[in-house]
């Protein structure tokens, strides 16, 4: 193949905060009709090099290329001039705005001065069409699952017809459908010549995928290779520097006789009339397509939201516990997926942010020993190995020592119950890891893990039993016997193969 | 922990407390205090400074109750009304069988900090915002007052009232004695206690507060109920230092409260901040509209010269700096 230009491309860049060099002297160069992979762990400098080659940030030194021409001021609006269209991993849709008004946001199409919207409709149709969003145009973005606000955060970067497509961790919400579509998406792109850069934590994805890859340590390049001949161990050693060993701990059977959770005709948000069983030292996955209901389950479960039951014992008492706290004394605890807003109080230090449960149980006038608090809170930092002073706020934490500081939270009061969902979303490797070893050692320990996850060789290689939802209902369960990625989804997308038969 | 670490820990903590907001609204008194003591005669007297803190422990009182609501994510507007319905309230509850005059004090008290938890349950339960429901309840409690107490100022023959208004026990107004203690006591309850721990995490996330096991419900009613509590302590107070009681007697506390809270360097938004920087925004208020005085101006020129250096003040120190 003869090398084309590059359409977009980064010659040494270098780039630092505050003095802490975040990027040193990186190269890399999106071609024509290729999906270039970026990889590398939390904090590897990925997403300066996304915010540098769209504009968001200058480099220190070295240039930005496009067409093979050095760009001396490179802006977003410079950039997207260019054609270079980037999909964030923080979604930034409006959530009151329509599907098709999000689509089209900063490039309306306009007659006499006001939004042509007919036209608008009809380019946003095209876009939406394209990544499989089949939901009104008019329906509110704030009133998708988080799974499909992904899809209209690509039909948008779709909408201005790109030329390069960067994509952070587009698939770390999706559920394996629409992965599927993307997938078949970006193929046709890469047909049509589109340049796409892929950033992503699943490297199955990346293996499928992508043609080229760069991956990124610690700021510096470390490797810039096509992707034959390379496999997943390999790429994990590049980017942890060792060897990876197995992602995944032994899977022991660690179940006991005794009864965590027992629901009856458990109705809760989308669910519907769920029967449902835990023991002591077991791991339940949920799974399924995402925003089928599985978190009202949880939620459900935990006394978060109403719920209904013909009979329940949970925690060794009858009856649903009416509130967070009645779960709490019953030994339940709750890690939520969305950890920014509903896991931790960003703003605050790291230790209240451990301290918080004890804080809800304590006496309210009870005087606080300080003393004591900071002894607890180093403990948990020190058995979950979190980084950073315990006085600072959790924002300056990276997404995988937040997840972490999310779940010690909950270890001062040795809940019996662990309801996680979706806990290694958009976590590195490395604490990934960590968080499964974790997992099967709650189990061990005789606790109830029940664990939703978007991410299937998780449920495949973690759980003792799996139960797919669909619709609001858990239609399969799956033994431990019959576990793998192709029986979860095959149970998952039953519906779907109903409504094409149909 | 060897010395030079001990070292340099009280050092960065001293460093800590010298830039931080109560200290600096602290300073900014101060300031004022010295520069407008040279420029007016008689301005840095004791006898006039102890009267301007004598006067900032009415806004200190409202603004503490306003700064529990705050932090936890809400506001209280009905904290005028609430003062005035404590000032004009107060001798209706009088009996004569108690000399003392404390049982029409703890009847007053009692209903304000009731009239509070209706808040706390509105916005708790009923899920109003906290500015619709406490602009209704002020608005409420303004037409109840009309009713009750038409347009004539009342007088209270309290002997206790009287007391707190006017006594001062060596040589300090009672009004600032009630204002310390009070003041220790929101301290201890705010930053030494799981309940004002709760507070801050409630102002800064509330789902996330919810799921960690925080009892949204209880907590918020008794912020509420506290702010209640806060403004009728106030208006018992003002009718002391006044000797009447009449409508509207309330009404300069509403905006001072928030502003005292805002200036102390609490996030409006919820989840940061303290009432040790409440105190100094409530003195610094105070001295603001003293120093208006002296300035010979007619009222509306007040009036218009206090809301824009209020706004001035704000834009100098309180300004919000960009999170979430």
């Amino acid at each position: 193949m003869a090398s084309p230009a590059p359409i977009l491309a980064a010659r040494g860049v270098s780039k630092g905060f505050f003095g802490n060099p975040v990027l040193r002297d990186v190269s890399i160069a999106l071609m024509p009709g290729r999906v270039h992979a970026l990889l590398g762990e939390n904090g590897a400098g990925k997403s300066t090099l996304i915010n540098l080659l769209s504009g968001a940030l200058r480099p220190d030194s070295g240039t930005i290329e496009i067409d093979g021409q050095a760009v001396s001021r490179h802006s977003p609006p410079e950039a997207r001039r260019a054609g270079i269209a980037v999909v964030q991993q923080e979604l930034s849709l409006t959530g009151s705005l329509s599907i098709a008004e999000n689509v089209g946001l900063g490039d309306y199409p306009r007659r006499f001065g006001l939004v042509d919207y007919a036209a608008l409709a009809a380019r946003a149709k095209a876009a939406c069409d394209l990544v499989g969003l089949h939901e009104p145009l008019a329906t509110p973005v704030g009133e998708l699952s988080l799974g499909r606000r992904q899809m209209v955060e690509i039909a948008k970067a779709l909408y201005r017809k790109p030329r390069v497509l960067i994509l952070d961790e587009p698939t770390s919400s999706l559920s394996a459908t629409e992965t599927r579509i993307l997938t078949t998406l970006l193929e046709k792109l890469r047909a049509e010549g589109i340049a796409i850069l892929y950033i992503s934590h699943r490297l199955d994805e990346v293996m499928q995928l992508c043609q080229h890859v760069t991956v990124l340590k610690d700021g510096t390049c470390t490797a810039d290779r096509p992707l034959e001949g390379v496999n997943a161990a390999g790429l994990v050693r590049l980017m942890v520097g060792r060897d990876p060993g197995d992602l995944f701990p032994r899977w022991d059977s660690t179940r006991t006789d005794r009864t965590a959770i027992a629901v009856a005709k458990l109705s809760a948000g989308a669910m519907q009339d769920v029967d449902l069983e835990i023991k002591a030292g077991e791991v339940v996955g949920i799974g399924g397509l995402v925003g089928q209901g599985q978190e009202d389950l949880l939620l459900g479960l935990y006394g978060a939201i109403p719920a209904k039951v013909v009979s329940a014992t949970i925690g060794g008492q009858a009856g649903l516990p009416g509130n967070v706290p009645q779960a709490n004394a019953r030994g339940l605890a709750y890690v939520p997926a969305d950890r920014k807003r509903e896991g931790l109080h960003l703003i605050h230090p790291i230790l209240t942010n451990l301290m918080l449960p004890a804080f809800a149980r304590m006496p309210a006038l009870k005087l606080r020993n300080r003393a004591a608090e900071r002894e607890t809170a180093m403990g948990l930092a020190l058995q979950f190995s979190i980084k950073g002073d315990l006085g600072r706020a959790a924002q300056a934490l990276s997404g995988g020592n937040q997840q972490k500081v999310a779940l010690a939270k909950w270890m001062p009061h040795d809940p019996t119950v662990l309801l996680l969902n979706d806990p290694t979303r958009g976590v590195d490797v490395e604490t990934k890891r960590e968080i499964y070893q974790m997992l099967r050692g709650f189990a061990a320990a005789g606790k109830a893990v029940v664990l939703l996850s978007s991410d299937t060789p998780e449920l495949v290689h973690l759980c003792d039993r799996v139960a797919v939802v669909r619709e609001g209902r858990i239609v399969t369960m799956l033994d431990r016997g019959g576990l793998s990625e192709e029986a979860i989804v095959a149970a998952a997308m039953g519906a779907e193969r109903e409504r094409q038969a149909a | 922990m060897s010395i030079s670490d001990a070292g340099i820990l009280s050092r960065s903590r001293i460093r800590a407390i010298v830039t931080s907001r109560p200290f600096l609204t602290f300073a900014i008194v101060a300031l004022v205090w010295i520069v407008a003591s040279f420029v007016s005669r008689g301005f840095g007297s004791y006898g006039h400074l102890r009267y301007l803190v004598e006067l900032a422990a009415v806004i200190g009182l409202v603004a503490a109750g306003q700064t529990f609501v705050v932090i936890a994510g809400g506001i209280d507007l009905s904290v005028a009304a609430i003062v005035t319905v404590a000032a004009v309230g107060l001798p209706l509850f009088a009996i004569d069988a108690d000399p003392t005059g404390l049982t029409p004090i703890l009847a007053v008290l009692a209903m304000t900090t009731a009239i509070g938890l209706v808040n706390g349950l509105g916005v708790a339960l009923l899920r109003v915002h906290p500015m619709i429901m406490t602009l209704a309840m002020a608005t409420f409690l303004q037409g109840l007052l009309i009713i009750i107490a038409g347009g004539s100022a009342v007088t209270a023959a309290n002997p206790l009232v009287s007391w707190v208004g006017n006594a001062r026990p060596f040589g300090v107004p009672a009004g600032i004695l009630v204002w310390v203690v009070v003041s220790v006591v929101v301290l201890v309850v705010m930053h030494a206690t799981p309940f004002g721990a709760r507070l801050f995490a409630m102002g800064a996330g509330p789902l996330a507060a919810k799921l960690s096991g925080v009892p949204i419900a209880t907590t918020t009613m008794a912020v509420y109920g506290i702010s209640g509590f806060m403004a009728g302590l106030a208006g018992i107070l003002v009718l002391g230092m006044n000797g009447q009681g009449y409508v509207g007697i309330g009404d300069p506390y509403l905006l001072a409260s928030i502003a005292a809270v805002v200036l102390g360097g609490t996030s409006i938004l919820g989840g940061l901040g303290t009432y040790a920087g409440s105190i100094p925004g409530a003195i610094l208020l105070v001295t603001i509209t003293a120093l208006i005085t002296v300035v010979n101006a007619s009222p509306g020129w007040r009036s218009i010269l206090f809301g824009t250096l209020i706004l001035a003040l704000l834009l100098l120190s309180g300004r919000e700096a960009a999170r979430r």
